[in-house]
């Protein structure tokens, strides 16, 4: 009988079938590798939100109800199993860690609670700092003991820099002229070339340090996959990645989440937010080298200059995002996890920089001295905070999932059901 | 008095409007000139209290209600001296049968007759009464936690206990351990095994008496009147010495188990640090800490094999229950030892019974415990001294590999039993190898005696039995016992075996069995005290009377009494031990001579029965169908069809037989010298997992029916007019099916030649 239900069942079925893993724990050169399960692993990854990991018995329905999770091979029932044995090194080589949007359908039917949602959400967090360069930075940014002095970092490079004005101004010889016609400034303690340069300078070693991460890990994804035997190329890097943009532009695997069907859509918020202060950003910035830019480039914008209107929706997306993000986490602590240092330090970060944004613009609005100076500053630092710390925070996700995707289309293991032809079929069963 | 008959017809549940009751009335008073005869509205509940003035006024010895199942209204209470028997007129007749018809009419005024006819033969059963007293005190034998519970529970009850351990000390296994999985909740904790305290405790009640380093060399008689002697044992070996003997009234037997040896597939007995999990449970108790054997290093890693040995098609293919704990408890030594130790649990399946599973959580939540289904193909030792182990379909990939210090095999478990029946049988082979008639006899003879040789002094309760020394075992050396039904129960009356002899258990199981066996082993000797059978047949009065001047000396009886009873004088004569036995009447329907009677079940009786049918003419084409129908499970089965409306052939006649092992052939050459066209026995499922109540009867009934099918041919007659038929009371649904097609294989085959002459 065709029903939607004989069918989710039938997936199901042939899923658990499937699971067996068909490869050998760890092959070197055909030969077996013995294992010896890393104990400090199991204890880091437990102290990272996976404390649960124990619990698994292997039964499978994680894997079986898993929306985005490929048939052959499917996870996280394996990575289960490696977690519980401490296999560190398949599991930060592991692209489907990766694949994971953590919507917590397999936490919600596990019936052990062994959470392997979370679990997997505690690897990645491991792998952003295993492969983080400089590695001590991702120790430093993640663990809450360094709070004051992840905080005090920021600060303490914006507060030289401004102190530091004029030296520096002497130092690149002269107040760079950008042809900006400023005609009211922000703060003359940080006047923007100021921040330019300082952001400038740090963007550059930041963008460093994500592209060693991310090389890193794509090198790692490639040896682990040719020592396993399995991996076939069946896309260029290319294709692959305009695939993964598409995927992560419209969301589609995030929106196939039961447990959380909502959860996309905050993330989108933040996402295309993000997107657009980036874009006015990179305008401002780049206004003195704008060809596109005929005569004065006058800033700041009036409210209904359309870059100020993009800048406005993009700031109050990511506050919309990040509350409803926020109010998710709270109301239902089963559903989406109980989030750890890494979780809510990123986010509260990002709060913070839309809301002190907003203010700053508020206020300026009505000249409130000191007050706008005072939350600039807070502004600034944490914009700072997110640029500087994004290879290691809960940021880093952007590069390290991104990869994966990447990796995913390339090696074919994107779509969650590449061999049955019954996709649609199978939505429908799930619906049920 | 006593012979005074009455006869009470019920007319309510629907009984008169089915039957003509004048007419069923008439058959009592005039067909067998019952003195009394009475209606009654109904016959249960109240109307009891003017059936039984009725008797006192009237009377009556013998009544027959003819009503309602008897096994639907069992607390009768009718005075001890009169015979009342119950016609189930309604669930046998009018709710199977179209009411009002001729055929329904033949067939409750058949029953009448039956039941009539019986109760004139029947006599009130007199229970037996030993000639010596009966003894009250229980034996009990073996002193683990089993033996020590029994003895614990029998004397908290007031009875006097002897407790025999072969050993220098009490505790068996249990004192070997080092600790005790956890017995209570949250079930999470390892426990003090309690063992010393227990111990204690039985050391100090003034009921018990203990006996160490002492075996039981010869336990001669029956329930109540079991006598013992005990010898003394050096390290479990006996050494000759007498060192009491007693009487006893019953005994349970709590021999406990050993590990099964894992040699075979898996390294044991090959690499010094491949150990049994009992190996590794004494090196905790007795040292504290783990070392490797081969050197002596601090062990720091172990794997653990489950079913070393066990749950394998060739060898012990059960599940000893217990082994998958023990594992999991050792594995958590090895960690509370050492925060960086890693224990490796390799099994087929973690079976952790009932509540356990809280402690198989408990402990899989351990860090360091790595727990992976998987088949272990190989185990190795690497040129360090460690030991590779390499893995088949584990969860984490399909092979693995791991390196540790020690590898345990969690070896299950076996019973401390002998095989009762194969010793007996050895020695009877010995003798034909020395005394044989021909060459070919005595060569069989000594094939038989090679083939046995392994059970040469494995004795334990050594009992002075017929049919052999020990218990009865079943497949895998288990004393036979009916596990689901009748826990405890072994073919030998009185003999109670418990704990991890009777079944793998663990500990908290072994406490709960040795309670229940300490109640059954009371309950014997009160039983038995008052003449009175015990199980299955519990409270019948009756026992088997040996008419032995005619007895031929066949041996038929003392071979095929499934519970032991007979023993047998130099020239064969049957020798009866009453109180072993269950009153299933095996030995009646054994007897050729038909020398074995009850006072209310006989050769007789039924035959009356049988003879009581009106049969009519082969004109009336109107057949009759003897159905003997076993009482435990066939009979209710025939009630429960009744309750479900099912409706079938009416020309069967049902007799209730207590066991189809007391069929006697004479009944079926009775019933077809009287016009009967066929007979259907019907019984329990026999086999290994037998459902027999009495272990063998149905089994014996059908080499009997095949005797009886051989008898017909002989007379000229088609053999398909008997037919046996295996039923449990659950599929009483099969029964009308049975009937049926047996009707339509008469009609076929003809009516009997040998109506009406």
């Amino acid at each position: 009988m065709e029903t939607a239900e004989g069918i989710s069942q039938e997936i199901t079925e042939a899923k658990t079938r499937a699971d067996p893993q068909t490869t050998p724990v760890s092959f070197a050169n055909g030969r077996l590798l013995i294992v010896d399960p890393d104990l400090d692993f199991i204890r880091t990854l437990g102290e990272q939100g996976g404390e649960t990991l124990k619990k698994c018995m292997q039964c499978g329905t994680c894997s079986a109800t898993c929306a985005i999770s490929p048939d052959q091979r499917p996870f996280p029932r394996k990575e289960m199993a490696w977690a519980a044995w401490g296999m560190k090194d398949r599991l930060l080589t592991d692209p489907d860690v990766w694949l994971c949007f953590q919507c917590n359908d397999c936490s919600m039917n596990c019936p052990r609670g062994a959470r392997p949602g979370d679990v997997l959400a505690a690897i990645r967090r491991e792998s952003v700092r295993h492969y983080a360069v400089p590695s001590f930075f991702g120790a430093l940014v993640n663990q809450p003991k360094y709070f004051p002095f992840k905080l005090l970092l920021p600060t303490v490079i914006l507060g030289l820099a401004g102190l530091l004005r004029d030296p520096i101004a002497n130092i690149l010889g002269k107040e760079p002229e950008t042809g900006t016609r400023i005609v009211y400034s922000y703060s003359t303690i940080f006047p923007h070339w100021l921040l330019n340069s300082v952001f400038l300078f740090f963007t550059a070693l930041v963008l460093f340090a994500s592209a060693a991460g991310v090389v890193r890990f794509w090198r790692a994804l490639k040896s682990a996959g040719a020592r396993e035997g399995i991996v076939t190329p069946v896309k260029g890097v290319f294709p692959s990645f305009r695939a993964t943009l598409k995927s992560i532009l419209l969301h589609d695997k995030f929106a196939m989440c039961t447990a959380n069907q909502w959860r996309h859509l905050s993330h989108m918020g933040v996402l295309f937010g993000f997107l657009a202060l980036s874009v006015v950003t990179f305008w401002v910035i780049t206004s003195g080298i704008n060809p596109l830019i005929r005569g004065d480039f006058i800033y700041p914008f009036s409210f209904w200059s359309p870059w100020k209107l993009l800048a406005n929706v993009g700031g109050l997306a990511i506050l919309v995002g990040c509350i409803l993000m926020i109010y998710d986490r709270l109301r239902d602590i089963e559903q989406i996890g109980a989030g750890t240092y890494f979780d809510w330090s990123f986010i509260l970060t990002l709060l913070i920089v839309v809301v002190t944004g907003f203010f700053t613009e508020l206020l300026h609005y009505f000249r409130m001295e000191p007050h706008r100076h005072i939350v600039y500053f807070v502004h600034l630092v944490f914009v700072f905070g997110l640029l500087m710390y994004l290879p290691y925070s809960k940021f880093a996700h952007l590069l390290y999932r991104a990869t994966a995707m990447v990796y995913a289309e390339h090696i074919g293991r994107s779509n969650p059901n590449p061999e049955v032809e019954n996709s649609d079929e199978r939505q429908e069963g799930r619906a049920q | 008095m006593a012979d005074k008959i009455g006869v009470f017809i019920c007319t309510g549940y629907g009984i008169a409007d089915a039957l003509d009751i004048d007419a069923l009335c008439k058959v009592a008073t005039g067909e067998f000139k019952v003195p009394f005869c009475k209606t009654v509205d109904s016959c249960e509940g109240l109307n009891l209290d003017s059936i039984k003035e009725d008797i006192k006024n009237e009377e009556l010895g013998k009544v027959v209600i003819a009503g309602i199942s008897p096994r639907r209204y069992t607390d009768d209470n009718f005075p001890p001296d009169v015979i009342v028997e119950r016609v189930a007129l309604r669930e046998h007749v009018i709710w199977t049968q179209p009411a009002g018809e001729e055929d329904t009419q033949m067939l409750a005024e058949d029953y009448l007759r039956m039941y009539i006819a019986k109760v004139q033969k029947m006599e009130v059963p007199s229970p037996f009464q030993s000639e010596e007293a009966i003894d009250k005190s229980i034996l009990v034998v073996g002193g683990g936690i089993t033996g020590l519970t029994a003895a614990l529970e029998t004397a908290k009850t007031g009875y006097e206990v002897r407790l025999v351990e072969k050993t220098e000390k009490l505790g068996g296994w249990l004192a070997k351990q080092h600790q005790s999985v956890p017995t209570r909740p949250p079930w999470r904790d390892l426990e003090d095994t309690g063992v010393d305290a227990l111990i204690a405790e039985v050391e100090g009640n003034a009921q018990i008496k203990v006996y160490t380093s002492a075996f039981t060399s010869e336990i001669v008689g029956a329930p109540g009147l079991f006598d013992v002697t005990l010898k003394s044992a050096v390290n479990g070996q006996a050494n000759g010495e007498v060192l009491d003997t007693f009487r006893v009234g019953a005994i349970i037997q709590a021999t406990g188990w050993k590990p099964v040896d894992p040699r075979g597939n898996l390294p044991y007995g090959q690499l010094a640090d491949v150990v049994l999990n009992v190996d590794l449970e004494k090196m905790v108790k007795e040292q504290g800490r783990i070392t490797r054997p081969s050197d002596g290093k601090e062990v720091r890693s172990i794997a653990f094999i489950q079913c070393g040995g066990s749950r394998d098609k060739e060898h012990h293919s059960y599940c000893s229950s217990i082994c998958c704990l023990t594992s999991l408890k050792q594995a958590l030594y090895l960690r509370e030892r050492d925060n960086d130790a890693k224990a490796y649990i390799f099994y087929e399946f973690m079976r952790t019974p009932g509540l356990y599973e809280d402690f198989y959580r408990r402990v899989q939540e351990d860090q360091g415990i790595f727990l992976t289904k998987g088949e272990v193909a190989d185990v190795t030792r690497a040129e360090d001294g460690n030991l590779i182990i390499t893995v088949h379909n584990t969860m984490p990939g399909q092979q693995m590999q791991v390196k540790v210090d020690m590898v345990v095999l969690a070896a299950g478990m076996k019973p401390n039993s002998a095989d009762g029946e194969a010793i007996r049988a050895l020695e009877d082979a010995k003798v034909i190898v020395k005394q044989g008639e021909s060459e070919g006899q005595r060569n069989d003879a000594a094939e038989k005696v090679e083939q046995l040789k392994q059970h040469e002094g494995t004795e334990i309760l050594n009992l002075a039995y017929r049919q052999g020394p020990d218990l009865p075992i079943l497949e895998y050396g288990y004393p036979d016992s009916h596990f689901i039904c009748f826990p405890f129960e072994s073919r030998r009356t009185g003999i109670y075996p418990t704990g991890s002899v009777r079944k793998p258990m663990d500990g908290l199981g072994s406490r709960e069995d040795a309670t229940g066996a300490a109640l059954k082993a009371i309950q014997c000797v009160e039983m038995t005290s008052r003449g009175e059978a015990v199980h299955p047949r519990a409270g019948d009065k009756s026992y088997p009377d040996f008419f032995l001047q005619r007895c031929t000396q066949c041996k038929r009886c003392t071979e095929e009494c499934p519970f032991g009873v007979l023993n047998e004088d130099e020239k064969g004569t049957p020798l009866l031990w009453a109180t072993r036995c269950r009153r299933c009447g095996v030995c009646m329907g054994a007897c050729p001579e038909r020398i074995i009677t009850f006072k209310d079940y006989s050769v007789d009786i039924v035959g009356a029965m049988i003879k009581a049918v009106e049969v009519p003419d082969e004109d009336e084409e109107k057949p009759r169908i003897l159905a003997l129908l076993c009482e435990n499970d066939a009979l209710p089965a025939m009630d429960l069809l009744g309750q479900h409306r099912l409706s079938y052939n009416p020309y069967i006649r049902v007799i209730p037989v207590r066991c189809l092992g007391s069929v006697n052939i004479e009944w079926i050459k009775e019933a077809i010298s009287s016009g009967f066209d066929g007979a259907i026995l019907i019984g329990c499922k026999y086999g290994d997992d037998y459902q027999c109540h009495f272990i063998k009867g149905s089994e014996l009934a059908d080499t009997r029916g095949e005797n009886i099918r051989e008898k017909l041919e002989q007379m000229a007659m088609e053999n398909q007019r008997v037919e046996l038929h295996q039923l449990q009371i659950s599929e009483y649904r099969k029964l009308p099916e049975i009937f049926n097609s047996m009707a339509e294989v008469i009609e076929e085959i003809g009516m009997s030649p040998f109506k009406g002459m």
